[in-house]
């Protein structure tokens, strides 16, 4: 795997408080990369050592192969979560100081910026102040000032935070087309559904450690390991005693159309999945059983409660 | 260097298109000029039409001393002071009845009774015209001439020179006291009030970039270093400039406007104070000095206590909270004015020397002195000590700021701050 950016043993504390602990984690090039992780978990700390805002106490970051040093952190993309802009300036004049300030000489920014303008219907703003906008408007201005260089690594804190639907659909568009043109994109969110649509890879953060990491399709897979939805005809009783010591049931079971039953069953690794299937089939009416693949919200919340 | 220009470009445009900025810099001198016009014009312009007064002297001697003067009409009148009183009243047009009882000094023996409200311009002119001529009877009475006494009274006018070795009056150059205690006044108080309001300036605009998050973004484009230089030189750019209009505008007046406004006469006086002020004003030389060492002590001192600032900035979370930093960072600028109130007395005093020369107070204390034409080579000394400290100054508030400009939460604590400045 071709990495362009590797945590090795993360460890950060702050006054009598552990923000990360030995948190690892390679991040392939190209790849959409997830951080997730509940509230106050570390992903923000992990940002922002990341970005050398914050410098670790031990471990260090790399960069394709070498420690990041401050040089590099001016060629990435960063988008903070709280997002700050000079509220009495122009658009436009704000899009221009911050491109400028990455390199971009005064007419490339400009005709860069004015197409950016043009594709997230910003256009007209160009000359109003940045205190006029709304919270969606500003937040695509700022998204604009953070990709509009370019960098080989973007990071985004939590860049759907604040959006509508259709804006949020729209980010994650763009997201997926600067993918495509060759950038790597690493960002935190809480939002599972856009997790499942654009993540590549993901790594789960809990109280300040790394508790999963790996491509979303995979983790996927191994989470709904031998998890199953079976619908039958006899009742609860029957059911129960049927799957006694080969299955465990999961959650309640309950009614479906046709007057049958759901329930969703969890076989362990070394039963045989198939003389299950016959016993359920011979002593509980079986009418269907299909393989459960967990969303990323069930995995989120599995793992945080630890029973993935 | 490119990305610190970019940021001190970005917070001087921000600042000097504000309307604010432009209404300050283009009124103030105005408002400075008719602060210092305004006595002597309401001096030339103040007087109101001649004021009519009845006099009813009961004493017999003095009605007929009392001089009219352009500001009092006096005219006598035998009536009784009833009589009087209701003859004149509100629409006979006169302005008061002036009662002089038997007694003269006698409290309560002189009065005046007046038709509309009283000034104090006509109750001095009866008041020392009555004292006068009390004054003179009485040494007529011990047989003294009063024009004797009158001849007694001398005042003397003292004109003061630079000596240039040659005691030619007209290659010497004039000096006076007078006309430097207010310059070292007007140009003292200007730099107190440039670094408090510009320091203040630094403090709230890098408190802003923290608790708006701005910085987060700025720091993944430039180093902190060069945000705080930025936007301190930024801000600095903005008071040169104001500055440097101010300086237009004061010689463009002393070219221009001096000239126009006030009169020959005004102009011709032999009050030496007004012809010092007239001549210094005028003299364009003189004043582009006065704002060359007007400029660089400005650069300079707001330089040195910017740094301090931003350092404060980057240490609190609001502008309030800032405050208990502030104040500490006054104090040597407060003392400054304490000592530049001494120079005045004697501007080369050791203690007006010593505060010239130390950085911290030397800005303020250093601009009171100059119109006292102190010697070049201490200016050029304490100018250098500033600007090395400035930058002893700021390489201290960046240490602490590249820390500070992150941390949110509560104020640190002393010893915080200084393991900031020492962390690695």
């Amino acid at each position: 795997m071709d990495t362009i950016l590797k945590v090795e043993n993360v460890s950060k504390s702050y006054t009598g408080h552990k923000a990360l602990e030995d948190v690892s984690l390679s991040v392939p090039r190209g790849a959409v990369y997830g951080l997730l992780g509940p509230n106050g978990a570390g992903k923000t700390t992990l940002i922002r050592v990341i970005t050398r805002i914050t410098l670790a106490d031990k471990g260090r970051v790399l960069l394709d192969g070498k420690v990041i040093s401050e040089e590099d952190i001016f060629h990435i993309g960063y988008m903070p979560e709280e997002r700050g802009l000079y509220k009495k300036m122009r658009v436009g004049e704000q899009a221009m100081f911050f491109a400028r300030l990455k390199g971009m000489s005064k007419s490339d920014a400009e005709a860069r910026l004015k197409g950016w303008f043009e594709r997230l219907e910003l256009a007209d703003w160009w000359n109003r102040k940045v205190e006029d906008l709304s919270k969606g408007m500003a937040q695509k201005v700022q998204f604009i000032s953070t990709v509009v260089h370019e960098p080989k690594l973007l990071i985004f804190d939590e860049p759907f935070s604040g959006f509508d639907p259709i804006n949020a659909d729209r980010l994650k568009q763009e997201i997926l087309g600067l993918r495509d043109r060759g950038a790597t994109i690493i960002f935190s969110t809480h939002n599972m559904a856009s997790v499942e649509e654009i993540c590549d890879h993901i790594t789960l953060i809990n109280k300040s450690h790394n508790i999963l990491s790996g491509s979303v399709e995979e983790i996927r897979r191994e989470a709904g390991g031998n998890t199953f939805n079976v619908i039958y005809a006899s009742n609860d009783e029957q059911f129960t005693a049927a799957t006694e010591g080969i299955a465990s049931l999961l959650g309640e079971s309950r009614g479906v159309v046709g007057g049958y039953r759901e329930a969703k069953i969890l076989i362990p690794k070394d039963e045989d999945v198939r003389s299950v299937i016959s016993r359920l089939n011979d002593t509980c009416g079986l009418r269907s059983i299909s393989e459960v693949i967990p969303s990323m919200n069930d995995i989120f919340i599995r793992a945080v409660n630890g029973t993935l | 260097m490119r990305k610190m220009w970019l940021i001190i470009m970005r917070e001087f445009s921000e600042r000097a298109r504000k309307k604010s900025f432009i209404v300050t810099t283009l009124l103030m001198p105005l408002f400075m000029v008719a602060l210092m016009i305004a006595p002597s014009l309401v001096m030339l312009y103040g007087t109101s039409e001649q004021k009519r007064v009845v006099v009813v002297d009961r004493s017999g001697w003095v009605a007929d001393e009392l001089v009219s003067t352009p500001e009092v009409m006096f005219e006598r009148s035998d009536m009784s002071k009833r009589e009087v009183c209701s003859t004149y009243g509100e629409d006979s047009g006169v302005f008061g009845i002036l009662y002089i009882g038997s007694e003269i000094e006698h409290p309560d023996s002189v009065q005046l009774i007046t038709n509309e409200s009283s000034s104090i311009m006509i109750e001095e002119t009866i008041t020392n015209q009555l004292s006068d001529i009390v004054n003179r009877q009485k040494l007529q009475s011990y047989g003294i001439d009063y024009r004797i006494l009158d001849s007694l009274s001398t005042r003397v006018g003292l004109a003061t020179f630079a000596n240039d070795g040659t005691g030619e009056e007209a290659s010497m150059e004039s000096t006076s006291s007078d006309i430097n205690y207010i310059l070292g006044i007007v140009l003292g108080m200007l730099l107190y009030m440039i670094i408090i309001i510009y320091g203040q300036m630094v403090l709230t605009s890098v408190v802003e970039e923290k608790a708006s998050r701005v910085i987060d973004v700025m720091v993944t484009s430039c180093t902190p270093f060069q945000i705080m230089m930025g936007k301190i030189l930024g801000i600095a750019l903005v008071a040169v400039t104001q500055i440097a209009i101010w300086a237009l505008l004061v010689i463009a007046a002393s070219n221009y406007l001096v000239p126009m406004l006030f009169s020959e006469e005004l102009v011709a006086t032999n009050d030496v104070m007004m012809q010092s002020i007239m001549g210094t004003i005028g003299d364009t030389g003189y004043v582009t000095m006065l704002f060359g060492c007007l400029l660089a002590f400005v650069v300079g001192g707001f330089l040195l206590y910017a740094g301090l600032y931003a350092a404060a900035g980057s240490a609190v979370d609001s502008v309030q909270e800032g405050q208990q930093y502030n104040t500490i960072i006054m104090m040597p600028i407060i003392l400054s004015i304490i000592i530049m109130m001494t120079v005045f007395n004697d501007p080369n005093s050791p203690i007006a020397f010593w505060a010239s020369i130390i950085p911290f107070t030397a800005p303020i204390v250093m601009i009171a002195r100059v119109p006292f034409g102190i010697p070049t080579w201490e200016i050029v000394v304490s100018l250098l000590l500033l600007y090395i400290s400035f930058i002893f100054v700021t390489w201290f508030a960046a240490r602490i700021f590249r820390v500070g400009i992150f941390m949110h939460g509560k104020r640190p604590s002393w010893r915080e701050l200084w393991r900031w400045l020492n962390l690695k």
